[in-house]
This record gives C-alpha cells, sequence and structure tokens, in this order.
C-alpha cells in the first residue's frame, strides 16, 4: 500500500520543524520549492512544490500549427534543446510519413550528442558546487563554452536551439564544424584526467557520495524514474538502445550502468556517458556522407488523423511526445512526458532519514531541470 | 623586547608612564592595519579564487582592481541596515560587535618583530585561545537573534564545529609549550633560533592547520555558511555595514590563525639577510595563501563527517602526539 | 518486426491482460505508425486492475494524459518495460465528463503526481487519491487549462486567415 509520507502526514512532534528551501535558493536548479520537515538536521518529510515556472506548452500547443511549436520543444528543456527539436521532428515525420536523407540524420545526432555533453557538463558540476568545491563548476563551463561556440556556428543559438525542421535540419555543418568538434573532442578526454583528479579521487568528494541518497530498484521503477537515475540503480534502460530511433543503431557504443543506486554512482554514469557521447560523435564525423540535408516537404504540413507516441532519450531519461492530430493543421493535443517529473518525485521516497547536506548531494544528482517538469 | 625601547619614543613617555604610550601607539597601529589588513586579503582572495578557476578576478576598479574592496566597503556603507520584525534586536546588534572586538584584541600580543610587540604578557598564547573562543558567542547571538531557521541551523553548527576542534587546537599547541616551557610568545618564538619547530612536530602543525581552519569557518570546514544549503548561514540577515563587520572579523580571524602557526611552527620573525618583519609577515601571508587555496579546491564535509573526523581522529592523534613529546621530553 | 522475445512477451501479456478485464477490447498496436505495441480500450474503470498485471510484469507507467473529445474525455496510460525487448501498452478508457475513475496511485506511487496534473488541467477528479490537489497552476485557480472550452488565443484567429 501507499507508504509515501505526505508533508501534513507527519504526527504532531514539538521536535519537527519546516524549512522551505527555495524557490530562492541558491542551490535548487531552477525555480525548486522544495518544503522539507525536518528535526534537528535529518530530513522527516520532503515535498517538492513546482508549477513556479509554468508556462502552459500544451496549452500553446492547441494554438499553433505544427511548425510553430519548434521553438517551444527547445523552452521545454533548455539544456537538451536539440533532442527535444529533433524528437519532435521525428515524432511528426512518423506520423505524416516523411523520409529524412542520411546526412540530415548524421547532422542531427551529431548536434544532439554535443547537446547531452553540454547539458552533462553543467549538470555534474553544479552539483558538484552544491557539494561545496567550486572551481570545477568553472572549468566545466570553459569547456562547455566550446560547445556552445561551435553550435552558435551552425544553428544560431547558444541555448534554446530550434534547429531541426521537418524533413532534416534548417542548413548544412561545414568543414570547420567537423574540425572544431574534433578538436573539442581530443581537448575533452585530455580534460577528464583531471576532472577525475579533483573530484572523482578526492576524499570529501566519495565521503559525501558514498552510500547516500540511495534509489533502489523497486523505488525507481515505481516511480518511473529513467535516464542517469535509472542507471545508477542498476537496470540497463536507455532508450537510444533498447527502442533505436533515427541511425543510433549504427553506432557502437555502450550504456553505463552502476549498481550501487547512490549519488556517486549517478555522477560516475553521468561521466561515462560524456565519453560515450563523444564516442557517437566521432563515428557519426568519419561515415558521414554527402547529400542534401532536408527532403522535400510543404510548406505547412499536414498530418492525417491519429495519434502516435514517440520515445527518444535526452540527457535526463526517457522523454515521450503523444501528439493527437485531428488532420488539420493545428496540433489537437500534444502531451510532452518529461523524465524530471518523475525523477523529482521520487525525493519523497528517498529523502527522509537523510542529512540537510546529503538532501543536497541528492536533489543535485538528480539533475532536474525545473521547467522541464512545469512545461 | 617591546616598542618603548626604540628611540624617539623614550622621551616622549619620560613624563607620561611608559606603558600607557605604548598601548595607545600600539592600539592606534592595530586599528589602521585590521581593516587594511582585511580589504588587502580579500582583494586577494577574490584574485587567487580567479586565477585558480581560470578567470581573472576583479580587473575593473584600478590597476587589476586594487581598489575593489574600498568601493565594495563605500557600497557597504550606503546599504540600509535591515533590522528583521521579529528579531531580538539587542543581540542582533549586538553579535557583530562581539566578533570582531576580540580579533582586534589578540593582535595585542602577536611578535612581528624582535621590537614590534603591542604587549607582552605571560600567558601570550592563552590570551588568544580566550578572545578567539568569543566568536563562537557572536555567531550564536547572530543566528538565534535572525529570527531565521537558516541562521539558527548555521549558529548551532558551528557551536558543535568551534567547540569540537578547540581540543586538538589547544592540544597541538601544549605540544609546543611542553617544549618551550613558556606561554610566551616572544620566548617560543626566539626559542626556534636555528630550527623551526615544524621540524620537530610535523604532527601537531597538521593537527593546528585543520583545527584552525575549522574554527575560523574556511572551507572544507564552512558548513555553517554554506552557500548551497544555508543561503548564508549566521549572518543571512545581516545587511549592510553589519556584514561587513563579520566579513571583516572572518579575515581577521584568518590573520590571526595564520600568525599563530607561523610563531609556533614556522619561527616567527626568523630568517636571514631581511628584518624581522618582514618575514613574519611573509610567513603569515603564505599561510594565508595555502588557507585559501585549500578553500577552492575541496568540497564541504558534511556536518557528521566533520564532527567524527575531529572527535575520534584528530583528539587521539593530538593526545597521542602530545604523550611522545612529553615522554621524549624527560628521556633526553 | 518484433523479436521473438517481444512475441512471447506480448502473448503473455496479452493472456494476463484478457484474463484480468474480461470487459476490454485488446489489439495489437502498429507500431510504426502510433509507437505501441498492445493497445487496450476500456469503457470503464477497470485501470487498477490493469495496471496490477502490468506491475507484476515489471512494465513502469510511463505517463498518464487526458484529451478532451467533445463529449468525452479519453484517459490513456502508457506503459513500458526496461527489458531489450521493448514493449510498449497504452491503455485508453472513455470517461464521461464529470466520470470519477480510480486511482492506480496505490500500485504505482509515480501516478501521485501525474493525476494530480490531470486534475489541474482537465478537472477529472480520481477516486480514493490520496492528495488530490493542483500541480502547476496557482492553488486558487478556478479554471481548468486544457479544456477546449477554456479560451482561445487571438493567435488561432490570425492563422485562420493565414491557411485559408
Amino acid at each position: 500500500m501507499l507508504n509515501i509520507k505526505t508533508i501534513d502526514d507527519t504526527s504532531i512532534n514539538e521536535r519537527v520543524y519546516q524549512l522551505n528551501l527555495g524557490p530562492q535558493h541558491p542551490s535548487t536548479h531552477g525555480v525548486l520549492h522544495l518544503l522539507l520537515k525536518l528535526d534537528g538536521e535529518v530530513v522527516v518529510a520532503a515535498e517538492p512544490i513546482v508549477g513556479y515556472s509554468h508556462r502552459g506548452h500544451e496549452k500553446m500547443a492547441e494554438n499553433r500549427i505544427w511548425e510553430q511549436f519548434l521553438p517551444n520543444t527547445s523552452r521545454i528543456d533548455y539544456l537538451s534543446g536539440l533532442i527535444y527539436n529533433q524528437g519532435y521532428c521525428m515524432a511528426l515525420e512518423k506520423l505524416c510519413g516523411i523520409e529524412v536523407p542520411e546526412r540530415a540524420e548524421y547532422i542531427r545526432v551529431i548536434t544532439s550528442e554535443l547537446n547531452r555533453i553540454s547539458s552533462h557538463l553543467l549538470g555534474i558540476m553544479a552539483f558538484v558546487m552544491d557539494i561545496g568545491a567550486f572551481t570545477p563548476f568553472l572549468y566545466g563551463f570553459d569547456d562547455r563554452e566550446h560547445v556552445l561556440d561551435l553550435l552558435e556556428r551552425v544553428t544560431g543559438s547558444r541555448l534554446t536551439y530550434c534547429y531541426n525542421r521537418f524533413g532534416g535540419v534548417r542548413n548544412d555543418i561545414d568543414q570547420e564544424f567537423c574540425d572544431g568538434t574534433r578538436r573539442f573532442i581530443a581537448r575533452l578526454r585530455g580534460r577528464f584526467k583531471d576532472y577525475h583528479n579533483l573530484i572523482t579521487e578526492n576524499i570529501i568528494f566519495i565521503k559525501r557520495t558514498r552510500g547516500v541518497g540511495i534509489i533502489t530498484e523497486e523505488t525507481a521503477l515505481e516511480f518511473g524514474v529513467t535516464g542517469p537515475s535509472l542507471r545508477g540503480s542498476g537496470v540497463n534502460y536507455d532508450v537510444r538502445k533498447n527502442e533505436p530511433y533515427s541511425i543510433y543503431p549504427e553506432f557502437d557504443f555502450e550504456i553505463p550502468v552502476r549498481k550501487e543506486g547512490d549519488v556517486m554512482a549517478r555522477y560516475q554514469v553521468r561521466m561515462a556517458e560524456m565519453e560515450q557521447s563523444m564516442n557517437i560523435i566521432e563515428q557519426a564525423l568519419d561515415n558521414l556522407p554527402q547529400g542534401p540535408v532536408r527532403s522535400h516537404v510543404p510548406r505547412f504540413i499536414d498530418p492525417p488523423a491519429g495519434d502516435i507516441y514517440f520515445a527518444f532519450e535526452s540527457a535526463r531519461g526517457a522523454v515521450g511526445y503523444y501528439i493527437v492530430s485531428d488532420g488539420t493543421r493545428i496540433p489537437y493535443r500534444i502531451k510532452v512526458r518529461t523524465p524530471s517529473f518523475s525523477n523529482l518525485f521520487v525525493l519523497t521516497r528517498v529523502l527522509p532519514g537523510n542529512f540537510i547536506a546529503d538532501a543536497i548531494a541528492t536533489l543535485g544528482s538528480i539533475d532536474v531541470v525545473v521547467p522541464e517538469i512545469d512545461r | 623586547m617591546n616598542i618603548t625601547q626604540l628611540p624617539f619614543i623614550k622621551e616622549i613617555y619620560g613624563f607620561l608612564g611608559q606603558d600607557l604610550v605604548a598601548a595607545v601607539i600600539g592600539i592606534l597601529i592595530i586599528l589602521v592595519f585590521v581593516p587594511l589588513n582585511s580589504a588587502f586579503l580579500v582583494w586577494v582572495e577574490r584574485k587567487v579564487a580567479g586565477h585558480i578557476q581560470l578567470r581573472p578576478g576583479p580587473m575593473e576598479v584600478g590597476p587589476h582592481g586594487i581598489l575593489q574592496t574600498l568601493i565594495d566597503a563605500v557600497k557597504l556603507m550606503s546599504k540600509e541596515m535591515i533590522t528583521p520584525k521579529l528579531a531580538d534586536k539587542f543581540l542582533f546588534w549586538l553579535a557583530p560587535i562581539i566578533i570582531i572586538i576580540p580579533a582586534i584584541v589578540c593582535f595585542v600580543v602577536i611578535p612581528f618583530s624582535p621590537l614590534m610587540q603591542v604587549r607582552e604578557m605571560n600567558v601570550g598564547i592563552l590570551l588568544i585561545f580566550s578572545f578567539s573562543s568569543l566568536t563562537v558567542l557572536s555567531i550564536l547571538m547572530a543566528g538565534w537573534a535572525s529570527n531565521n531557521k537558516y541562521a539558527l541551523i548555521g549558529a548551532v553548527r558551528a557551536v558543535a564545529q568551534n567547540v569540537a576542534y578547540e581540543i586538538p587546537l589547544l592540544l597541538s599547541t601544549m605540544s609546543i609549550i611542553i617544549m618551550t616551557n613558556s606561554f610566551k610568545m616572544s620566548e617560543i618564538t626566539a626559542a626556534q633560533s636555528p630550527v623551526w619547530f615544524i621540524v620537530y612536530q610535523p604532527v601537531a602543525a597538521i593537527i593546528f592547520f585543520i583545527s584552525t581552519t575549522a574554527e575560523t569557518n574556511r572551507a572544507p570546514f564552512d558548513l555553517v555558511e554554506a552557500e548551497s544549503e544555508l543561503v548564508s548561514g549566521f549572518h543571512t540577515e545581516y545587511t549592510g555595514m553589519r556584514f561587513a563587520l563579520f566579513f571583516l572579523a572572518e579575515y581577521t580571524n584568518m590573520f590571526i590563525a595564520a600568525s599563530m602557526g607561523a610563531v609556533l611552527f614556522f619561527g616567527g620573525w626568523h630568517g636571514p639577510f631581511f628584518p624581522g618583519l618582514i618575514w613574519f609577515v611573509a610567513k603569515v601571508y603564505i599561510l594565508i595563501f595555502v588557507i585559501i587555496w585549500v578553500r577552492w579546491t575541496f568540497p564541504r564535509l558534511r556536518f557528521d563527517q566533520l564532527m567524527n573526523f575531529a572527535w575520534k581522529v584528530m583528539i587521539p592523534v593530538a593526545l597521542l602526539n602530545l604523550m611522545i613529546t612529553a615522554i621524549v621530553l624527560k628521556v633526553l | 518486426m518484433p523479436t521473438e522475445g517481444q512475441q512471447k512477451l506480448l502473448e503473455e501479456l496479452k493472456n494476463s491482460l484478457t484474463r484480468a478485464l474480461p470487459e476490454g477490447r485488446i489489439t495489437s498496436g502498429d507500431y510504426a505508425r502510433t509507437g505501441c505495441h498492445l493497445e487496450v480500450r476500456l469503457s470503464d474503470a477497470g485501470m487498477r486492475r490493469i495496471a496490477m498485471v502490468m506491475k507484476d510484469n515489471r512494465f513502469y507507467l510511463e505517463t498518464i494524459t487526458a484529451v478532451d473529445f467533445p463529449g468525452s474525455f479519453e484517459l490513456i496510460y502508457f506503459y513500458s518495460t526496461c527489458h531489450d525487448d521493448i514493449c510498449r501498452v497504452i491503455a485508453r478508457i472513455q470517461i464521461l465528463k464529470d466520470a470519477t475513475p480510480h486511482t492506480v496511485s496505490a500500485v504505482y506511487p509515480g501516478a501521485i503526481w501525474l493525476e494530480r496534473e490531470i486534475y489541474d488541467f482537465f478537472g477529472i477528479r480520481f477516486l480514493d487519491h490520496p492528495d488530490l490537489r493542483r500541480l502547476l497552476n496557482p492553488d486558487d485557480a478556478d479554471y481548468f487549462p486544457l479544456l477546449k472550452t477554456f479560451g482561445k488565443t487571438k493567435l488561432t484567429e490570425e492563422i485562420d486567415d493565414i491557411l485559408c
């Protein structure tokens, strides 16, 4: 039966006091309000309160034509904008039966994986800053600047991209982009040594993260947790491998999985995922075919009536677009299933019994982006 | 060995009373030195932090940003000093005052050079320890009087942490004191003439430095003001000049801790060629640089790990060190 | 093309679902077009039984959503597996505008927030839900935004002009 202590459920106890973490706080990632009930330093109950950045994307979808929803997709999760763009375009291409040229698929994969790397860099380093080490945050942002510069040359944006179109991408990449990406990958591989020295092998970091904030496999499945938070608990599930889309089957990459389920496991999964993304990008750059980057698609697409559920993997977990079309040019319903929604809710089960410092570490390790929850 | 031996002072105090003049001149110099030192240290910290983080730090105001702290002080003075409505007004007002006064008092016994020590006391080291323990009282006052849960959590942590780390601090200092048989700072410095005490007491030195980092609430022991958890800890509700006083006190405490380290382990003002003052100041600033370096490198310890470390690791090691020192001194 | 493992799983699932729900319609879905392998249609609230069958077969509840059709709501539950043989099951029920379906949060605690979101957007109340409040909109809002009767923006009129 239900075992969650909702915030009003705690029995009246004089020692228990209520602390509001957020919505304005240096460490909540976005506008998150976490209501904690504490007994001294131990968390007794936790409840996230969301909705501070609710913009109504799903209602906006019902008032626009299909093409006009593209910019919205990258603002749902601003750190994985290209990945969400790609997912939306692929969902509609599947619904309408549009073919995408091979070069466009390769470009989509390269840019999405670069986006994944930049998202992980920010997520990991912000989490490390919450633990107290301020310096790796700036090193990570230094690396991230290189990615953002590369993507800006090609897409025109640094954060909220609108690069994919139905049938391909907007414009082609050039040789300088490919060379720059290769240089960046070589540089980041060298930096990983520094990161492992500074963070992973640091005794204080290990003590703060080993055995802390454990999410068991059962809990993860009950709450619908996906992404690195799930893979850190021993479940080998990544949409790119389990339910491949685009041209991911052509690449040879692994899915890092750890069994412990603690904060350290999730951190290690994210670091290893960045290395795998670099492998994918290199393979894609080596095999990049020539050809057009966009197939011929009418200016306003006319999807047939029907519905489709399309799943793909963003930096935070499994995303899903559920699109209902009634045959007109305006969507009937678009539902975006975001991973942070389920990932955050699991904290009501995981946080009680931990110290505040561990609560912050766990919240950082789940890598939540609040606009994704609020849409 | 004090300031009154300088020639031109001798005449002035001839009819005023030597102690009074020495004290007044000494205090005036200290009162000028403390804010300047803090301002300088704030700039140093920001520059060092910047360079460690691959960025230049303040560069705008003055050459390489050296006037940055001065402008920040002006800004802080112009800010409104807000008192929360339900705060305990007297304690809220008193806390910043109590944190800075002991810090200034401790300067009285620090031997900057063979001639420059405001007052030589038989219990020099004890004076510094007792006055620096008063900071925890001020932190508790600030945390309680703010009527703010974050501040209270920070203050409670500070009390536990400071009380716990006082003990290894004292034990490691005791190892030095039983070697020199004196509490006088100047005698301890003089006793390090050929060889500095760090050679004889490396373990005590390490314990001392870890304890002072914890006593001054610097990273990795800065849970008290952990930015990502408690917004700003015990000084969350302080604004304007009151906040500036807390800041001033933190850097002054760092200076005192580093100068104690220099006196106890690194030979104080001893050194070839240059006058003693320059060596002393150099050693102190090098130690402060190490403290700053540690802050920007390591993550923060969790509170129970911090306390476990103090009670289960540091105190036994310090006691063992003290015992071994005593035995060796008795035997030799 | 479904693999052997997937086909076996689907067969087993179909059997257990048919046993649990004699009144529902279980059809194979066209994965390539709609992204689901098995579709379950109900006309009343048998959601909890489906949820229990799914949990026994180690599926996880990916999301719940609702669509506002004229005359009824359609509540849609998306289930998925984590194995290599991915298998997606979509369960739909049609409910009337003021019906109160049962909650599945006793089986899948993650549904607590998902159902709160549906209540917030559509006004659908769930029976036995432990904590039915608004999630994303302000607590004192008196509207349900995703209903089709709730405000169309001016943009739609402009779009109609463009497209005509």
